[in-house]
């Protein structure tokens, strides 16, 4: 971090074009950055910020309707901007490498690992392929992936997402590059899988100094690994400062707004006692095949409360909600509607069965059908369980669109593709709305959207249901949306409840220990979190201790 | 070397020129090529071969003026979702547009345009083209051009009603068997297999023999040939619709089986279907003049393309080309909406920029 170490990446004044609507849009204007040799710079915005955009333009690439239009960008003394492509090609995978967000996405699942990591080093006649594959060894061992001299040999479906997403900052390393590009490369995971595939990047950085751009949308993983910080928003620079500095006394009011963002938490409800519960899960089993992927789940949600269901992915989170829904039958065990039994199969439900539960999904680009019409997406449920039509059924849309804090003059005939993350997700709440129900299922709602985006969502959902007094279930394996909006929480893991009960109860110690791994993974805004971590855990059994 | 000649060199030469000047490096390549190969040609062919050249180039000019000319016009006539797809249309796209809009309304005022009836004898066999007849007599002292204009009406019309059928037999199949899953998508996937392992043509002969021809069974046997196919596509297509959230959130809603279809996967699927529908088009309207060729699709003294080219074949010995009109007039179709599907595909792709 000394200022004397030699200048490898200098842009300045970078402007990029995109080409949208016939005509080109400018969507960074004039950003200048400055890396030095060994420095690992973090890269925050929301999306739409520009982030990967400048990432790639310091290989020198931009994206196919995208062209860089101006400003320079110098690697070790070269332009980039002007250098021929073949130029370019020779330098990118050799001094220059980059780490994509989705390794299963990135690894051609055709090819075995150490094939596809041996593949630059040979073509750039850095070492031979004998050679390349014991060094790919060693790296896969600096990295801690299990048996490092045989998991190589494997296909990239054959290992777990973390480990695929280290094998890949193996590829990156396989050449020794100067600079690596991380594209939000822990964003896909698991919390208790993100510590390893950090702990291992710090590590692999710090042993070859090499300098790397982090890019992230999430504060406390940069602030893990950076040493400098620099936010965007829309394409230009907020500010940039040392880590420690930015995170203690952020000098612009976007950088606080963004540092806020979980600020928001609502006081915990008391369950009622003389009531019954809205839904209530009994000793379900349920399998997929011969697969079984719960095991005597049970709980209960009550109206007005929310009960978040955490835990890993494949911990038969969205599993229970197929249970509820009537999507998946269950094998054993029931589940009691107001005290009435729901029919197993969705098919075998009254309309009013279907009514009262519905659902908002995680991913609101596949929830929305994109053919059709906004008011045609919120109108349906309300004409088919209300029988609305004409006046009464615009005047019902519109009200709806008012809940949701959406203008219905504006959005009334718009598409779903012509509206933002956060917009589409406020629709999927209106849908649900429109069937007025007692009680809604939120699968991952927030886990797509940027912070601020979703701290938006969270304060709309907890406002209905205030209003509504409706009853959540709220899946979830964000542990600070557990936080801001639970009322009960129920630890999930490998198709079991771990455990139960008042999140208050929960969050205080002592914990289950699979709750305390959890709970532990959080990532938090302290820089120094993660070393701490990794001692407190001994850093040889993080993999054990998240195996476990 | 007379005025044409001196008039031909100094236009292609001054043309090229031109374009280098205004930096058009594409055009001024294509103009000095063509410079070029007309002094050999012109040493070794003479006049005439600089004739041909000048008659194909003005004809691809002119083609190129027209759909040029047809494109504004659509856009001009559009609505404003229209006018945006349009814009990014090709020449040769709008071409297409052209040629099937012209043949539309060739079938469409066949007996207002066609000077003659379609089986009225007005002259002697094989009468050569005059003043009354446009283009000749056929074998038995028809007028060939009436015959032609009636024939876009039946052949096209004919084409384009099992072409029709196959699409909704084959969408709804496709679309029921990716909802419905299970047994019914075996059982609708297994009879597709079987249709389609029977070569189409030999399938079609063997079951006009068996139930006899006329229009009805005809259209009816080549629809359930080519339902297969668009079954398989919708299918395929809808496999991937059916797996998205918006589906289930509409089957938890209790929605039924043909909303499912009409308003959530249909809209989703149109743009592969449509470019399909072209193919298929074509496919089907070949098939059909394959087997008027034969002597087993329309039925004289009906006009069609394909019994036309059969009928007037031995005149293609006498080095005249009356039989390849109506030949030329299939080809022009398929290029045509080809060069439509095509565009269609390369949208429906995503890959237009």
């Amino acid at each position: 971090m000394t200022e004397k170490k030699e200048i490898l990446l200098k842009i300045r004044d970078l402007r990029i074009e995109g080409y949208s609507d016939e005509k080109w849009i400018e969507i960074v204007h004039g950003v200048d950055l400055t890396l030095r040799r060994g420095e690992v710079m973090g890269l925050i915005g929301e999306s739409g910020a520009g982030k990967s955009t400048i990432g790639l333009a310091a290989m020198g690439f931009a994206r196919d309707g995208c062209r860089i239009s101006g400003g320079s960008v110098e690697f070790d003394g070269l332009e980039l901007t002007t250098t021929a492509e073949e130029d370019l090609r020779a330098l990118r995978g050799n001094r220059i490498a980059y780490v994509a967000q989705s390794a299963a996405a990135s690894f051609n699942p055709a090819h075995k690992l150490i094939d596809q990591h041996t593949e630059a080093p040979v073509y750039y006649r850095i070492r031979k392929r004998m050679e390349a594959q014991e060094d790919a060894m060693e790296l896969y061992e600096r990295l801690r992936l299990p048996n490092p001299r045989e998991i190589g040999f494997r296909y990239p479906h054959q290992v777990s997402g973390g480990q695929l997403q280290r094998a890949m900052t193996a590829m990156a390393m396989a050449c020794r590059p100067d600079l690596i590009i991380f594209d939000e490369p822990t964003t896909a995971l698991d919390v208790t899988t993100q510590i390893e595939v950090l702990a291992a990047i710090r590590d692999i950085v710090d042993q070859f100094n090499t300098a790397a751009i982090y890019i992230t949308h999430d504060l406390a993983v940069v602030a893990q690994m950076a040493d400098t910080i620099k936010v965007l928003l829309k394409g230009n620079e907020v500010e940039e400062a040392p880590t420690a500095e930015m995170l203690e006394n952020p000098k612009e009011e976007y950088t606080k707004s963004l540092w806020a963002v979980r600020s928001f938490k609502r006081p915990q409800k008391p369950r009622p006692t003389s009531e019954e519960p809205v839904v209530s899960v009994q000793n379900v089993d349920a399998a997929y095949g011969p697969v079984k992927v719960l095991d005597d789940v049970s709980f209960d949600v009550y109206s007005g409360m929310t009960v978040a269901v955490v835990g890993e992915s494949g911990s038969g989170k969205s599993t229970t909600a197929r249970v509820i829904t009537g999507l998946l039958p269950p094998t054993t065990g029931r589940v009691l509607f107001k005290g009435e039994e729901l029919p197993p199969n969705y098919r075998s439900r009254t309309k009013d069965q279907l009514r009262q539960a519905q659902m908002i999904y995680q991913m609101a680009d596949t929830a929305l059908n994109p053919k059709v019409q906004i008011h045609e997406i919120i109108g349906r449920p309300a004409q088919f369980y209300g029988g609305l039509k004409g006046a009464a059924l615009k005047s019902r849309i519109d009200e709806l669109l008012d809940l949701i804090e959406l203008e219905p003059a504006k959005y009334f005939h718009r598409y779903p593709p012509e509206l933002s993350g956060g917009q589409k997700q406020r629709i999927g709440i209106a849908r649900a709305l429109a069937a007025e129900p007692t009680f809604i299922i939120c699968d991952e709602v927030t886990s797509a959207l940027d912070q601020l985006v979703a701290e938006g969502i969270l304060k709309l959902l907890d406002r209905l249901q205030k209003e509504l007094n409706l009853a959540y279930m709220f899946i979830t394996h964000d542990l600070a949306t557990v936080r801001s909006i639970a009322d009960e929480v129920v630890v999930m893991k490998q198709g079991k409840v771990v455990e139960q009960g008042p999140k208050d109860v929960m969050f205080t110690p002592p914990h289950h220990p699979y709750t305390d791994l959890l709970l532990s993974s959080v990532p938090e805004m302290d820089p120094n979190w993660l070393t701490t971590l990794l001692e407190e855990r001994g850093v040889d059994n993080i993999g054990e201790a998240a195996d476990k | 070397m007379d005025y044409f000649v001196l008039g031909y060199y100094t236009l292609l030469i001054g043309a090229s020129c031109l374009a280098a000047y205004y930096q058009q490096r594409p055009i001024f390549m294509l103009l000095f090529s063509i410079t070029l190969v007309s002094f050999v040609m012109g040493i070794i062919g003479g006049k005439e071969a600089l004739w041909t050249t000048t008659v194909v180039a003005a004809s691809i000019g002119l083609a190129a003026g027209t759909s040029y000319g047809f494109r504004e016009f659509l856009i001009n006539i559009s609505g404003r979702e229209t006018q945006k797809m349009l814009r990014t249309a090709p020449l040769t796209a709008s071409f297409g547009m052209f040629i099937i809009f012209t043949y539309a309304i060739m079938g469409i005022f066949a007996p207002v345009i066609a000077p003659y009836g379609e089986a009225e004898v007005i002259g002697g066999a094989f009468d050569p083209p005059d003043e009354n007849m446009l283009l000749g007599a056929d074998q038995l002292g028809r007028d060939m051009f009436s015959r032609i204009v009636y024939g876009a009406r039946n052949t096209v019309g004919l084409a384009l009603m099992a072409t029709g059928a196959a699409f909704v037999m084959g969408a709804m199949a496709g679309m029921l068997a990716a909802v419905k899953g299970g047994w019914f998508d075996q059982l609708m996937g297994r009879t597709a297999d079987v249709i389609m392992s029977v070569p189409s043509l030999i399938f079609a002969l063997l079951l006009l023999s068996i139930f006899g021809t006329n229009l009805t069974v005809l259209v009816v046997i080549v629809a359930v040939i080519y339902a297969p196919r668009v079954f398989r596509l919708t299918r395929a297509v809808a496999g991937n619709v059916v797996v998205m959230d918006y589906i289930e959130a509409a089957k938890l809603r209790g929605e039924g089986t043909w909303y499912l279809i009409r308003k959530e996967i249909l809209p989703n699927s149109t743009a592969p279907l449509i470019a399909e529908f072209g193919l298929e088009f074509c496919f089907v309207f070949l098939l059909l003049a394959g087997l008027s060729f034969l002597g087993l699709g329309i039925q004289p003294p009906t006009a069609d393309w394909g019994s036309m080219v059969r009928e007037n074949a031995t005149l293609i010995s006498f080095g005249e080309i009356t039989p390849l009109i109506p030949a030329a007039a299939i080809a022009l179709l398929t290029v045509a909406v080809n060069f439509v599907v095509d565009w269609m595909l390369y949208r429906s792709s995503g890959l237009k920029t």
